[in-house]
């Protein structure tokens, strides 16, 4: 098979999962491939490696068909292709390619395998990874951007399936490749929740027709956050897992991490844009605001978290009247290091609070709304969560809180400028906000 | 499938940035005033923000600890104040798990005078190791071989009462060279290497490698047989160990330490020990000549071999590879209380050296990031730590490191008397003053600074991979070269004056093209048919990416 170099620099960097768009790509090469179907049309996996100008590089997957001699990048459109690896997980199959292997694997007791599976959809594409649903049963994840070690989303759903938390959908089985240039977690297979909402549409739609009863959804999603964050924490005999006492200079590296984030956010700042305005050329007050933040005291316990928190993650699923917790990976534009990383897990719920912002200027809603969300959302959060995580007394929570909500409004402001320029207002109007907040005691 | 957390990568080192670190030192994970494997976990995250790619170990293994543990007596245990061999493997995937790497310190010419195989030799001349050492029936033979802890030590020959002989010793006479001619002792050697290469570590730091074997008429570095071996090493790493590095300490002139990388077939790694004297001796005469020269002096390497630089290290500032005129400046300027010297060398931190300058310790850093190799940062030197000449030996430099305000600088919760080295407390450099936490939280510390510098580098593999092109300008206190790999191509200038400067560049190959300065992106007015004219600060540098004119 032979792939033209351009044609994968234009198809790669043309993607919403591709993650550099502000890098100059100098050149690409395929590093590894792997046969999945060998018959007409041949599906293949391939490993590309796209190297930047600076000579910094990453690696993508790419799943592509070739039917009689005609190359088709995007293979995940053709539903064969999909279901190639479903079968591949079902059978637990190694697959030699030239490099290295690609292991496929099921998990032992899951129910959704056994079945034929009929139709088959790929769903919106997403910032870090595409997806197909079959039957409305199972759905095939396709990580992207490949950085060597597990991917959180594969660690986290393991481990909160072994120790029992049951809000989130079943996993199924996964695949990874290793022993060539890298090794990495490709995708996994999870159970589809049938029926289910997500959240963020959910909360568009309730906002307008029944925000009581919306709120009191927000407040059963506390109740299921700090049970998940409960259950990360509970088994001290796995260190990938087990709760830590931070380091002295744990919170002092968070501020020092953030601030300098700010600062290369604000760097970049388009002179011209009207949405940015009101916090254009003020940098350094929002970097102010955050060294008065930073004095919380303690940080409580460190813990795995979801690492990417916010509506889009949750679905209301109508068969077990719950919510369901989605999208283990974190933020895909950090490092897989910085992704696996302990964090306390007030930044879950930061990210979470964050998402009420966007809800509630998406949704027009009233002024009290974002507020009265907030609210409740927290009430049912510190029921539940085990408080021996949380940093001691209400002020140090709080503040902790906004220092992690405004590390995510400086994230989004970046992502935001990057890829949705119309959005930008929200994290604007979200750092006015935290700039805004008294800081006392 | 066993977790990798690398990409396959045999070059790694070559765009890595090395941090050293004393174990003993850093953080105290028990209570019992010496640093341990338990705590060095502990400060992990804070490595990886920093951007450290490998940490280098010093020596960790069972030491009655006489030269700071470089005298082993049991190359397969960890020293119990550190921990165990369990507590390193934990320390060893905690690291791969955040994307570092770990090498350590290895002794291959001696080991400790209490090392059973020592005890072996003396007390049964005739038994199984009585030919692991090099012994002698008088000490007459090899007087060319010079003696290196001068301070210390009046002969290489130690006499041993027990087995009635001489023996060889190139460093202190606690630490009895082995016997390389010997086979067994080269097969017992690969063990060791073997041993930890199992328990997942990532390489090797080989320490005093050129005194492997002892020859007549010879000074008894560097020789043949040394570099024989060398390549047997790396035979066997080559075949069962993917990604991992040898660095030698090899401290010789540039055309001696090449000879160690062979044809890429020995060692991956040698310190470059030459240049750095002359980037304090360049600072100080504010004259860029003794750089520019020492690189013009350094040979081509192999292409899958890089060169170790390094500002300070946990050893004195050492002035072997210098001239007798040039040690006399040296001492005159950065040693002016006699204390500050041991053996050929200066015991002092980056920091007191350059008087606490920000502006001479960034130039530093900036010079050395920009040269080619890969750099080795020293613990503590991040913050701009100080020393305390009033310590034995290297001491002054070992102390630990100092993470806070809190009591013991919040290295160590044991008592005050019980730490293993009191952490200093002047005003200037005292943990009150100078500690990670509070430059943390200090936008424009040193600390803050050294990261930002960190990731700017590691953005630019070029800086690992690339050319070295020397521009001498005519004004002699700037230092400017460029750095070319792939479509990156780098513009470095230096300003070495306590003055501004201006400078005039040659950059007529590069017509047409924009510079713009790395640091905060900002572009600089095109390079055209005239010499390129730029002015510098006081100690000031300028890196530029050179890019395309046409682009917008």
């Amino acid at each position: 098979m032979n792939v033209n170099e351009q044609q994968l620099i234009e198809y790669v960097t043309e993607q919403r999962w591709y993650g550099s768009k502000s890098r100059t790509v100098a050149h690409s090469q395929v590093l590894d491939l792997v046969t999945l179907r060998a018959a007409d049309p041949e599906y293949v996996l391939a490993l590309v490696e796209i190297r930047f100008d600076t000579g910094a590089h990453e690696i993508y997957q790419l799943l592509i068909a070739c039917d009689d001699g005609e190359l088709q990048l995007d293979g995940l459109q053709d539903p064969a292709l999909a279901r190639e690896l479903v079968h591949g997980i079902r059978a637990g199959l190694t697959l030699q390619g030239n490099e290295g292997a690609v292991e496929l694997r099921p998990i032992a007791g899951f129910a959704g395998l056994g079945r034929e599976m009929l139709t088959a959809r790929s769903v919106g594409a997403e910032q870090s990874n595409t997806s197909v649903v079959f039957d409305d049963e199972l759905i095939l994840k396709v990580f992207r951007r490949l950085e060597p070690g597990i991917n959180p989303e594969l660690e986290v759903l393991r481990f909160l399936t072994e120790h029992g938390f049951e809000n989130i959908a079943a996993l199924g089985g996964w695949y990874a490749y290793g022993g060539g240039p890298t090794s990495a977690t490709l995708g996994i297979l999870q159970q589809f929740v049938r029926g289910g909402r997500d959240g963020w549409e959910l909360g568009l739609e309730e906002c307008e027709s029944d925000t009581d009863r919306f709120l009191s959804r927000l407040r059963r999603l506390g109740e299921v956050t700090g049970e998940m964050h409960t259950v990360l924490a509970s088994d001290t005999g796995d260190s990938a897992f087990c709760p830590e006492t931070p380091a002295l200079e744990a919170l002092p590296l968070l501020t020092a991490t953030v601030d300098e984030e700010i600062a290369r956010v604000f760097l970049d700042l388009p002179e011209d844009n009207e949405l940015v305005a009101p916090i254009f050329g003020r940098g350094e007050e929002v970097r102010e605001q955050l060294r008065m933040l930073a004095h919380a005291g303690s940080v409580g316990k460190i813990i795995r978290t979801h690492g990417d928190y916010h509506l889009g993650q949750t679905m209301w699923s109508a068969e077990s009247g719950d919510w369901v917790i989605l999208d283990f990976e974190g933020e895909p534009a950090r490092s897989l290091t910085e992704r696996r990383r302990k964090r306390s897990p007030l930044r879950d719920v930061a990210g979470m609070l964050r998402s009420f912002a966007y809800l509630a200027i998406s949704a027009g809603a009233s002024d009290e709304f974002e507020e009265q969300a907030r609210g409740t959302f927290l009430d049912g959060y510190f029921e539940t969560v085990d408080d021996s995580l949380l940093p001691a007394g209400q002020q140090a929570i709080d503040r902790l809180l906004s220092v992690y909500e405004l590390e995510k409004a400086v994230y989004e402001l970046r992502y935001e400028l990057d890829n949705r320029p119309d959005w930008v207002s929200i994290p604007v109007a979200g750092i006015q906000r935290l700039m805004e907040q008294v800081t006392t005691g | 499938m066993t977790e990798q957390w690398f990409e396959r990568d045999p070059l790694w080192f070559k765009h890595a940035v090395f941090y050293e670190i004393h174990i003993r030192g850093f953080f105290d994970g028990n209570d019992d005033g010496s640093g341990d494997f338990r705590g060095l976990i502990d400060k992990l995250d804070y490595l990886q923000w920093l951007g450290v790619d490998c940490i280098w170990l010093l020596p960790m293994y069972q030491s009655p600890l006489r030269d700071g543990g470089y005298d082993i007596a049991d190359f397969f245990s960890i020293h119990p104040d550190y921990g165990t061999v369990d507590d390193f493997k934990e320390f060893v995937e905690q690291a791969h798990q955040r994307g570092m790497r770990v090498i350590a310190d290895l002794v291959m010419n001696h080991t400790s005078s209490d090392h059973p195989w020592f005890q072996a030799s003396r007390s049964d001349p005739t038994g199984p190791y009585g030919d692991w050492y090099v012994w002698g029936d008088d000490d007459q033979r090899w007087s060319e071989a010079r003696i290196i802890f001068l301070d210390t030590e009046p002969s290489n020959w130690t006499y041993d009462p027990v087995r009635g002989q001489y023996y060889w010793h190139r460093f202190f006479h606690h630490q009895p060279d082995l016997n390389y001619d010997n086979p067994e002792v080269q097969e017992a050697m690969l063990n060791v290497l073997r041993f930890w290469l199992d328990l997942g570590i990532d390489g090797f730091r080989l320490d005093a490698v050129p005194y492997l074997y002892e020859r007549d008429g010879t000074n008894g570095e560097n020789l043949p047989e040394t570099h024989a071996y060398l390549q047997k090493v790396r035979a066997e790493i080559d075949a069962r160990y993917p990604d991992t590095v040898l660095l030698a300490e090899a401290n010789q002139w540039p055309e001696d330490v090449v000879e160690y990388f062979g044809d890429g077939n020995e060692c991956h790694m040698a310190f470059h020990f030459p240049v750095m004297p002359r980037m304090f001796m360049s600072v100080r005469r504010e004259d860029a000549t003794p750089m520019y020269e020492i690189l013009d002096r350094t040979p081509s390497i192999p292409g899958n071999a890089q060169w170790g630089l390094f500002l300070r290290n946990h050893d004195e500032l050492t002035l072997e590879m210098v001239t007798d005129e040039e040690r006399d400046y040296m001492y005159t300027e950065y040693a002016k209380d006699p204390r500050m010297k041991i053996n050929l060398g200066i015991r002092r931190r980056l920091a007191p050296l350059l008087d606490n300058g920000r502006d001479e310790i960034e130039l530093m850093h900036a010079i050395l990031f920009s040269l080619p190799g890969s750099p080795v940062l020293y613990y503590g030197d991040e913050i701009g730590m100080g020393d305390n000449v009033y310590l034995g030996d290297r001491d002054g430099v070992r102390t630990p490191m100092q993470w806070a305000g809190d009591r013991n600088a919040g290295f160590s919760r044991a008592d005050w008397a019980q730490l293993y080295l009191q952490p200093l407390m002047d005003p200037v450099y005292g943990y009150q003053a100078v500690n990670v936490e509070a430059q943390l939280r200090t936008p424009t510390s040193l600390l803050r600074w050294v990261h930002r510098f960190i990731a700017l580098r590691k953005e630019h593999p070029v800086f690992g991979l690339g050319t070295y092109e020397p521009l001498r300008a005519e004004n002699p206190r700037i230092f400017a070269h460029i750095r070319r790999w792939e479509d990156d191509i780098v513009l470095c200038v230096h300003n070495l004056a306590r003055s501004a400067q201006a400078v005039e560049l040659d950059l007529s190959a590069f017509t047409g093209m924009i510079p713009e300065e790395m640091f905060g992106r900002t572009r600089f007015p095109a390079i055209g048919d005239l010499p390129y004219l730029l002015t510098l600060a006081p100690r000031g540098f300028f890196w530029f990416q050179l890019k395309a004119g046409d682009v917008s």
